[in-house]
């Protein structure tokens, strides 16, 4: 009968589906058989060569120790916070686990991460200094090794800046200068500046440093905010050159980072302020025409930017922390983080991958300029307060856009930030 | 009919649409404004499908011009090669396909008699039933994952795709329960006690009587299964490791971080990953459609 058949089919379809689904299921995460031990590595690489890069290192360290052999997966950089939660949680985290600095300090706090000091090697602790490490210790021990840098920069259409008259600055470049340079190139149906501030809180906190601006004092669960001369420099500075100067494209103001390089290709913006990793992607977009070079790293009373590295850890629960340590350290050697440095267009944190990216890349590309920034950063204090993550989202980005946007003062926006952190911790 | 006084009454007949009415509608104007119309919509519809299309064939300058163009300027057949090259995407493909379909089938398969039982059945667990159906869907899937996944730990079904399947029915039984338990209601019961007195069993009824009138439904359901645990993103990137993984997972590794986005390959996998719904779109379609219309004329 036709019911029976259809009855049969269905049944057919679910016990298949069954049988498939149990093929694909994989085994359990890492084990060990007979001395050989499994690590899981979840990498966030995202351009083609830096996967490239960090799969030779994978390839080549599995053949160097063939007892202990590294699983290579990939993650994406936009979901890995909400999977590493549920992970940590249920137990089931890869054992080396990329990320970034200011991302796994929560998970430090709640002993997610391993202590790893003890299995670093003296060069590699030596590499990197100290003001790194400081944005991945916590209490004394280390969760992470940092590896990669960025900063922000300011990056130019050469061609732009011959036909206004401006001159390249060579060694600095301070913000008065940045101020005048685009105010002059602020002719003929181009902006002077373009800057992708839809997400404001990030670069100004960062580049508030400059001038000595901490935004917050104290530590830990005794941190309070206080907007003083030093942390307005860097808003004020932005708002003059838009509304006073007018040399800022308003309509840059609003957009992420990413969407500025458009106008910029198209000789609408004779500068913009970028991540340095923009770089990549002005290679693989920008005409073939466009003529462009990165500035030296920005300056006020100093060149500081808030360190914010990307980061390896190992997770708690892994059963094999000393060999996925071992792993770490050799992620760390000189040639290998320089080749995912490049792949990523980012700074390394170690002298010696600095060194030989320099000598790899002969400085092109405003590699020199890129690395030079290296030297400037540090830990900065936003990155220690509990609830800063929670008060950037709530208090700090509405209020910056809305100072961005000319609608409130400059002294309605330092009472914001402060009574808006009270307001966080109650 | 006549009245008292014997003179015969005309009865007033009910208001019939005369010919020139329906030469009116059928008049060349209004048909080309109806056509005007469907097409203006039409491309409503199906304008992000080609602008999707024409991305994928676009190279990185081209993406990264302020003057958009919907004919690429020069045509990048790269994109496809650097979509299918990236790790896995057939396999994802693959795995997605499985999960879709097996769900699917499962979701119909409970889903069918226990809307029969809500809609036939007169008992006070009925309104208790239909109550606990839409509270659930009040929940914000954030709020469950945690626990689903500690479940599905001790189950040992993490990591797998068979998890996966489960974990779907259960998502979308609410909404299918509900759909189905609506198309049964519309099937007058007086069929099904024709039949019983004619002498078939409950299960001859339901199969024999109900489920060939239940067709456009059961389509409908089945299609909304099959989308829902497509394109589903949340639950297979918390649920499946990194060695495993659906086609959503696999298309957000084309976003990096800062926003980046290797537009042209994304455009080109995500063309790749339509396909699929394409095809089972146009194959349920036409079952839709004529279930929907079967029985509409009487006699």
């Amino acid at each position: 009968m036709k019911w029976r058949a259809t009855f049969v089919a269905a049944t057919a379809a679910i016990l298949a589906t069954g049988a498939l689904a149990a093929c694909s299921s994989s085994s359990g995460s890492s084990g060990s058989s007979g001395g050989k031990v499994t690590l899981t590595f979840q990498s966030l690489a995202f351009q083609k060569p830096t996967i490239a890069a960090v799969q030779k290192i994978v390839t080549d360290w599995n053949a160097a120790h063939p007892n202990i052999q590294v699983k290579y997966n990939q993650g994406s950089w936009d979901s890995v916070h909400d999977q590493l939660v549920t992970q940590f949680q249920g137990g089931t985290a890869p054992d080396i686990i990329h990320d970034e600095a200011a991302d796994i300090s929560g998970f430090a706090q709640q002993g997610y991460l391993a202590d790893i000091s003890k299995y670093l090697p003296a060069d590699v602790r030596s590499s990197v200094p100290d003001g790194v490490w400081n944005t991945v210790s916590q209490g004394g021990k280390i969760y992470a090794v940092p590896t990669l840098l960025q900063s922000y920069v300011v990056m130019a259409n050469t061609d732009l800046l011959k036909k206004d008259n401006i001159a390249v600055p060579q060694g600095t470049l301070s913000w008065d200068q940045l101020q005048a340079m685009a105010k002059q190139a602020t002719t003929g149906g181009a902006y002077g500046l373009g800057w992708g501030l839809k997400s404001p809180t990030a670069t100004v906190m960062s580049l508030s440093l400059n001038f000595g601006g901490k935004f917050f004092t104290g530590a830990g669960q005794d941190a309070k905010v206080q907007v003083g001369d030093a942390e307005k420099q860097v808003p004020e500075r932005i708002h003059a050159m838009a509304y006073v100067d007018k040399s800022i494209d308003p309509a840059t103001l609003t957009q992420s980072g990413t969407d500025v390089l458009p106008s910029f290709y198209a000789g609408k913006l004779a500068m913009v302020v970028e991540g340095n990793y923009a770089a990549q992607q002005i290679t693989e977009e920008a005409p073939k025409t466009f003529n462009w070079t990165v500035l030296p790293p920005l300056t006020g009373t100093s060149s500081d930017q808030a360190a914010d590295p990307q980061t390896l850890s190992v997770s708690q629960s892994s059963k094999h922390q000393k060999e996925a340590g071992e792993f770490l350290a050799y992620f760390m050697q000189a040639n290998n983080l320089a080749a995912v440095g490049q792949g990523d267009w980012l700074i390394p944190t170690s002298k010696q991958a600095r060194d030989a990216i320099q000598q790899q890349t002969g400085g092109k590309s405003g590699w020199t300029q890129t690395l030079a920034g290296a030297d400037s950063q540090v830990a900065a204090p936003f990155q220690s307060a509990v609830n800063y993550p929670r008060w950037k989202d709530e208090i700090a980005t509405p209020a910056l856009q809305q100072y961005l946007q000319n609608k409130t003062s400059i002294d309605a926006l330092a009472t914001k930030l402060q009574s808006g952190w009270d307001n966080v911790n109650r | 009919m006549t009245a008292a006084t014997g003179r015969p009454v005309r009865v007033r007949a009910e208001p019939r649409r005369t010919v020139r009415d329906a030469r009116r509608l059928r008049s060349p104007g209004v048909r080309a404004g109806q056509y005007v119309v469907l097409a203006l919509y039409l491309i409503f519809l199906a304008f992000p499908l080609v602008w999707l299309l024409s991305v994928s064939f676009k190279g990185p300058q081209e993406l990264a011009s302020i003057a958009p163009r919907l004919i690429p300027h020069h045509w990048e057949w790269r994109n496809y090669s650097d979509a299918f090259s990236q790790q896995g995407l057939l396999r994802s493909a693959l795995n997605s396909t499985i999960v879709a379909a097996g769900s699917t089938v499962l979701t119909i398969v409970v889903a069918t008699p226990t809307a029969y039982a809500l809609a036939r059945f007169r008992t006070r667990l009925r309104g208790a039933a239909t109550a606990w159906i839409l509270v659930s869907q009040l929940f914000p899937v954030i709020l469950i994952v945690i626990p689903l996944f500690m479940i599905l730990r001790d189950l040992h079904l993490l990591n797998s795709l068979g998890g996966l399947v489960l974990v779907y029915l259960v998502w979308t039984l609410p909404f299918a329960l509900w759909m189905l338990r609506g198309y049964i209601a519309a099937v007058p019961p007086d069929l099904e006690q024709a039949a019983a007195v004619d002498g078939a069993g409950r299960l001859r009824i339901l199969v024999s009587v109900v489920l060939p009138l239940l067709r456009p439904g059961l389509v409908a359901t089945a299609m909304f299964a099959f989308i829902s645990a497509w394109n589903e993103f949340f639950f297979a990137l918390v649920l499946l490791r990194g060695d495993q993984t659906t086609l959503p997972l696999n298309l957000a590794r084309f976003v990096g971080s800062e926003g980046q986005v290797s537009l042209g390959p994304l455009a080109a996998a995500s063309v790749l990953a339509t396909l699929p719904s394409l095809a089972v779109f146009a194959f349920l379609q036409r079952r839709l459609a004529s279930g929907l219309l079967s029985g509409a004329v009487k006699g």
